[in-house]
């Protein structure tokens, strides 16, 4: 008699926290197709002069192609030495190593506006402050622990026989990883690259702190635009930022799809 | 596959402790050129982590493997030049049979013509030449196996080491990869060392078996001459069925005789005056005819029977012997068993044989 379901509640909850999660997503897009100069939603008809402007004025441009180029570099950083350290770890896996991992973790634990702070004093020493090198460290080191993770699954999903077959066989250490321990773990190693990538991408509080004129990232640019005008432009970059992401997430299911056939 | 012979292999007294633990004990063993060795013993008794100390992934204790009488205890796997056949294969997921064959020539760098000649050869010579560009996935549990064995002999390794390869198939298939797992032994010559619990397969692949109890080498010897002569308690009831008649051991000319109660039953064998254990297998037990008779006599009542298709399972009650397991194929049966019925049983006196009680 019209009772409801189990799951009534929680279904409620969860549409409305889906819905707060998507609402900021939904105002910026309609706002980035404005007809208008400023920050609006579209007053007669719907326009893709922003998207036009936002690629073909050269601060735009640079900063889109710097953004790539940072999360490229930090990607690659992070996707070294992250696979590095998870494999290192599971080779040997001892108590200690344990600890490694949980180390390898604290980027991700430890609030970034703390971090920031902490890498400002000693990027001023290094000669680090406001240079390429300088941002793409910052991302690759907090980019170490979506690697770590997902790497880490990977080889807890490995056949440690696979290793001992390939040594049996004649393989050498390296012969081994090349062949058949990095090609198991690949999915995990592309997963963690994803994920440092998007990290890179969006990041913006390190940013704020140790580059000032030299290194302008996506994010950064839309912080000072939002602080100095009030440009359409923005949304549409902001909706750039977004549409990648979810093209990388979507990548990441897409290839963890194919992989479970 | 080359000329080359296999190669002697040969532990001397290899032992394993992990912590107090002891996996295996003072094993010492010896494998001639091209022989096919089999460790029997069950579930836990140390038969992997011997193969593993051959293979050198498990660090023995103490002890020593020597092959061709060289000292290799130190040397590590990736250089002993052993083929081996994991449980479970332990084939590459991601390369097709072609690759996963080609494995090991790989790793040795091998020309590309003669790497595909010998993988082809070599997937000929386990009949799987068809399955060259399937993925181990894609194939049945008796081709994965082929897989296994083709990656392990492709490079002429000195030993082949399988570690239970047939375990994890069906009954029939077992049967009959067992008949291909010993022409292939013939048709390679190397020496193989087979892991396995499985009684049936030991006697049937094997020139020797090793068994193994707890950690301990047992006894060591050719298939028949374990049957026929068991040394231990364990290793008669482990290989085989057997009934055992525990007694007074009296030496005589033919062997020894054991009293029991009012009943003496002739053996052969050596064990010193006192109590004594014989083996008994049911199958070397027959059922006399009225008027037969039998260096060994003795009366009783049928307890339980069934019927097996080849012959009859019987279990006799007998006053001085307990109950006795008795296996008659059905063209020597005397008589329909029914419960209850009176029976005599004879055997010969070769068929009861003096056994050892397994140290504690
Ligand atoms: N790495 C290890 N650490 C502790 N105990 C082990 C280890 N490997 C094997 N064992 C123990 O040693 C015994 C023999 O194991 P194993 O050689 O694998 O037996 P089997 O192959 O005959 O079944 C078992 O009781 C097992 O639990
Ligand atoms: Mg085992």
């Amino acid at each position: 008699m019209g009772g409801h379901r189990p799951g009534w509640l929680s279904a409620w909850v969860s549409w409305a926290t889906v819905l707060y999660l998507l609402l900021p997503i939904t105002i910026i897009l309609p706002v980035s197709l404005t007809d208008q100069r400023f920050l609006s939603l579209p007053y007669e008809a719907l326009s893709l002069q922003h998207y036009a402007r936002l690629l073909t004025t050269p601060a735009w441009t640079d900063a889109i192609g710097q953004s790539a180029l940072i999360a490229s570099a930090s990607t690659l950083v992070a996707v070294v030495l992250g696979t590095a350290c998870a494999i290192g770890c599971w080779r040997l896996s001892r108590r200690s190593t344990e600890l490694v991992r949980a180390l390898m973790l604290l980027p991700i634990i430890i609030p970034s506006i703390a971090y920031a702070v902490g890498l400002y004093r000693y990027f001023a020493r290094l000669g680090l402050l406001d240079s390429f090198t300088g941002v793409v460290v910052a991302h690759g080191v907090t980019g170490i622990p979506y690697v770590v993770i997902t790497v880490s699954t990977a080889l807890a999903a490995f056949d440690p026989r696979l290793e001992s077959a390939a040594r049996g066989m004649g393989a050498t250490l390296a012969q081994t990883l090349r062949w058949v321990i990095l090609p198991r773990i690949m999915p995990g190693i592309v997963s963690g690259a994803i994920f440092a990538f998007i990290h890179s991408w969006d990041e913006l509080v390190v940013v704020l702190f140790i580059a000032s004129r030299r290194v302008f990232t996506l994010p950064r640019k839309i912080w000072d635009g939002i602080n100095e005008n009030l440009d359409p432009a923005m949304a549409a970059v902001a909706v750039l930022l977004v549409g990648m992401t979810v093209l990388l997430l979507l990548l990441d299911l897409a290839l963890r799809r194919q992989r479970a056939d | 596959m080359s000329g080359r012979a296999g190669h002697a292999l040969s532990l001397q007294g290899l032992s394993k402790r992990y912590g107090s633990f002891v996996a295996v004990q003072d094993a010492s063993l010896e494998v001639g050129s091209g022989r096919f060795l089999t460790l029997l013993g069950p579930s836990g008794s140390g038969k992997t982590t011997i193969l593993m100390m051959i293979a050198g992934f498990v660090e023995p204790s103490e002890g020593r493997v020597l092959l061709d009488g060289r000292d290799i205890t130190a040397v590590p796997p990736e250089r002993r030049e052993f083929g081996m056949v994991f449980q479970g294969y332990a084939l590459f997921p991601h390369m097709t049979v072609a690759e996963n064959v080609a494995f090991p020539l790989r790793v040795r760098r091998l020309g590309r013509a003669e790497r595909d000649a010998r993988v082809r050869a070599t997937l000929d010579l386990v009949q799987l030449d068809q399955f060259a560009d399937r993925r181990p996935s894609q194939l049945s549990g008796g081709q994965q196996q082929r897989v296994a064995l083709a990656r392990a002999l492709v490079f002429d390794p000195a030993l082949l080491l399988l570690d239970e390869p047939l375990s994890a198939l069906d009954k029939k298939l077992r049967a009959e990869l067992q008949d291909e797992l010993k022409a292939l032994h013939r048709r390679v010559g190397r020496t193989f060392i087979n892991v396995t619990h499985d009684q049936e397969e030991a006697l049937s692949l094997s020139d020797e078996i090793a068994i193994l109890n707890a950690g301990r080498l047992v006894q060591v010897g050719a298939p028949s001459a374990l049957y026929e002569r068991p040394a231990t308690r364990f290793v008669a009831g482990f290989l085989g069925r057997s009934n055992f008649v525990e007694g007074e051991a009296e030496r005589d000319a033919g062997g020894i005789v054991l009293r029991r109660g009012g009943t003496r039953v002739l053996g052969v064998g050596e064990a010193p005056p006192g109590p004594a254990l014989l083996s008994l297998r049911p199958e070397k037990i027959t059922v006399l005819a009225e008027g037969e008779g039998e260096e060994n006599v003795v009366e009783g009542r049928i307890a339980a029977w069934s019927y097996l298709g080849a012959g009859y399972a019987i279990t006799v009650a007998t006053a001085d012997l307990g109950e006795l397991k008795v296996h008659l194929p059905a063209w020597r049966i005397p008589l329909v068993p029914a419960e209850g019925m009176p029976v005599r049983l004879g055997w010969p006196r070769g068929a009861a044989v003096a056994v050892a009680e397994d140290p504690a």
